[in-house]
């Protein structure tokens, strides 16, 4: 990736040559007890047991080592964090609202129910629906900007990438700073996905200006300064992420402040 | 009919292997419980014992086998799922390499760490293959190796597979081994050999021969299961020095105990606990 630190090139060829050494040294055992067999077998069968004894001893280790990395790498429990309150979110997520849009919708169709049916669907993650909804309430009204970011969050849920940035674009132009500056950040995030750095540099700049900005939108700041070449503003966008909050954050802020501060212990090992 | 055929010549594969799946399930006599059995066995029902003595070929046939209605529909289910859109994405061809390697890959699995004498039937070690296959396919499509993770497709993708190998898990006649191995043969095989237009580089060579090797390598194991008891046992009968026969039976209880070393005391005992018995009622077999 631009602007990353380069990996020493001993550690890359060891990234490169141990797990395929690894492969090939599965590979070759089950040979290696054949021939052994044809003229020992029970040094075979002795050689067996105590590399399956080995490997078993190996494993457990090995397993118990990520564990404990896992439980203290920053990520793991913010990750653990936001999968629960995602996973709560899904179940205490009622149909009802969607259901009472709906039937408004029948009533009487418009581009606010459509909006209202397409946010609801969204939010449920019943995307085809979804869709169908939003699609219409931009037909219906293209100068609501609420239906062109609620339709470049769908876009950007299923990766089309392109057309989130162009209804991304077209909610800011009708409304800017529309959804405190979501529209904006989310069609820089999509600019970086794509490799336009320079349009994702541009947006996400505009967003800390102009909205100040969270864990999440400075922790996408910096990977767009680093793709770019200017790490140390790389850095004060992560350290920015990283500092502590006195009250207690969101799962996704958390989340985001985790991150943060593992690109910033990397960035700081690195020469 | 129309729709039926347009299919057929977008997704061969994938509805000759359904066809595979339901012409074998009618001509076991499912409606027959006492010949069922009898006519999985025939038709080629995996044992790991089988698999090392002359009948390799119950490493590919099972996996066209099922163990009841359920277990079929399931099945059928899961391929129309994920197999059609599969197929066109990598060509027909490829996805018949896909299937055959996936199931050779839940087979394997199977002979190395199943109780050599339990039957397994079921194409699900293929279908896991199938969702290794998709996440390989992800992997391969975005900036890095783990950014197909930020989308909800493949998202939902990795949690049908960790719900799909839980209920493995829970349920005791599910082979989670098989599916575990085909699962993993079938990711293999996908990131390193069938991801289309890739460009080949010297690191990717040096993969596939390292992949190819090792695949082979564990097909060889699992036929020629060289430290494992009955195959030692079957080989001293074969051997005409008796000092060699004699080396091979104690190995043989040596595997069998699981002891560092064994006497010919060892081995008389080893053949008449487990050699001399007659053959237990056969248990059912699993599904995979």
């Amino acid at each position: 990736m631009t602007g990353a630190a380069p990996v020493p090139v001993v550690r890359r060829s060891v990234l490169r040559l141990v797990p395929l050494a690894i492969v090939w040294l599965v590979a070759l055992w089950p040979v290696v007890l054949w021939l052994l067999s044809a003229s020992d077998p029970e040094l075979a069968v002795r050689t067996a047991q105590l590399a399956a004894a080995i490997a078993t001893q190996a494993a457990w280790t090995a397993g118990a080592v990520v564990l404990v990395a896992l439980i203290g790498f920053p990520p793991f429990p913010a990750w653990l964090r936001l999968a629960g309150s995602r996973m709560v979110a899904a179940f205490a997520n009622d149909r009802a609202p969607l259901m009472k849009a709906l039937a408004d919708l029948r009533h009487f169709e418009s581009a606010a129910r459509h909006l209202e049916a397409g946010r609801l669907a969204l939010q449920r993650g019943e995307l085809a629906p979804a869709a169908t909804h939003l699609s219409r309430a931009v037909e219906l009204d293209p100068s609501l900007p609420g239906a062109h970011h609620q339709l470049g969050l769908l876009l950007f849920r299923v990766g089309q990438l392109r057309a989130a940035i162009a209804a991304f674009a077209r909610a800011q132009q009708l409304d800017p700073g529309h959804a405190f500056g979501d529209a904006q950040l989310l069609a820089g995030r999509s600019a970086y996905v794509l490799g336009d750095t320079a349009s994702a540099l541009r947006l996400l700049e505009d967003h800390q200006r102009q909205h100040g900005g969270s864990r999440r939108s400075h922790y996408w700041l910096a990977q767009a300064r680093l793709a770019a070449g200017d790490a140390a503003g790389a850095r004060t966008a992560f350290e920015y992420a990283a500092v502590p909050s006195k009250q207690r954050l969101t799962a996704e802020e958390n989340w985001f402040r985790a991150l943060a501060k593992v690109r910033l212990w990397r960035m700081r090992r690195a020469p | 009919m129309k729709g039926l055929w347009q299919q057929a010549d977008r997704t061969p594969v994938t509805l000759l292997v359904a066809l595979a799946y339901g012409t074998l399930f009618v001509l076991c006599d499912p409606w027959n419980a006492e010949q069922f059995g009898k006519h999985l066995a025939n038709y080629g029902w995996l044992t790991p014992l089988a698999a090392a003595h002359g009948e390799a070929w119950r490493m590919l046939s099972s996996a066209f086998l099922h163990g009841g209605i359920v277990h079929l529909l399931f099945n059928m289910a899961a391929l129309f799922a994920v197999g059609p859109a599969l197929e066109q994405s990598v060509g027909s061809v490829r996805f018949l390499l896909l299937y055959a390697v996936s199931s050779l890959g839940g087979s394997i699995a199977v002979c190395l760490l199943y109780d050599i004498g339990q039957p397994v039937v079921g194409g699900s070690g293929a279908l896991f293959g199938m969702f290794g296959a998709l996440v390989a396919l992800n992997m391969r499509s975005g900036r890095h190796l783990l950014s197909f993770l930020d989308f909800e497709g493949p998202r939902r993708l990795m949690g049908l597979i960790v719900v799909n190998l839980l209920i493995g898990f829970l349920l005791p006649m599910v082979s989670n081994t098989a599916h575990i191995g085909g699962l993993c043969a079938g990711f293999l095989v996908t990131f390193v050999w069938l991801v289309p237009g890739r460009e080949v580089t010297a690191d990717l060579r040096a993969w596939r021969i390292a992949a190819t090797a090792l695949f082979a390598s564990l097909l060889f194991a699992s036929v020629m299961p060289v430290t494992r008891y009955d195959w030692l046992w079957n080989t001293a009968l074969d051997a005409h020095d008796p000092n060699g026969q004699a080396a091979m039976r104690r190995a043989a209880a040596m595997s069998f105990f699981g002891t560092p070393a064994a006497s010919d005391a060892d081995a008389q005992r080893f053949y008449e606990d487990v050699v001399a018995p007659p053959p237990k009622d056969e248990s059912p077999p699993r599904g995979r």
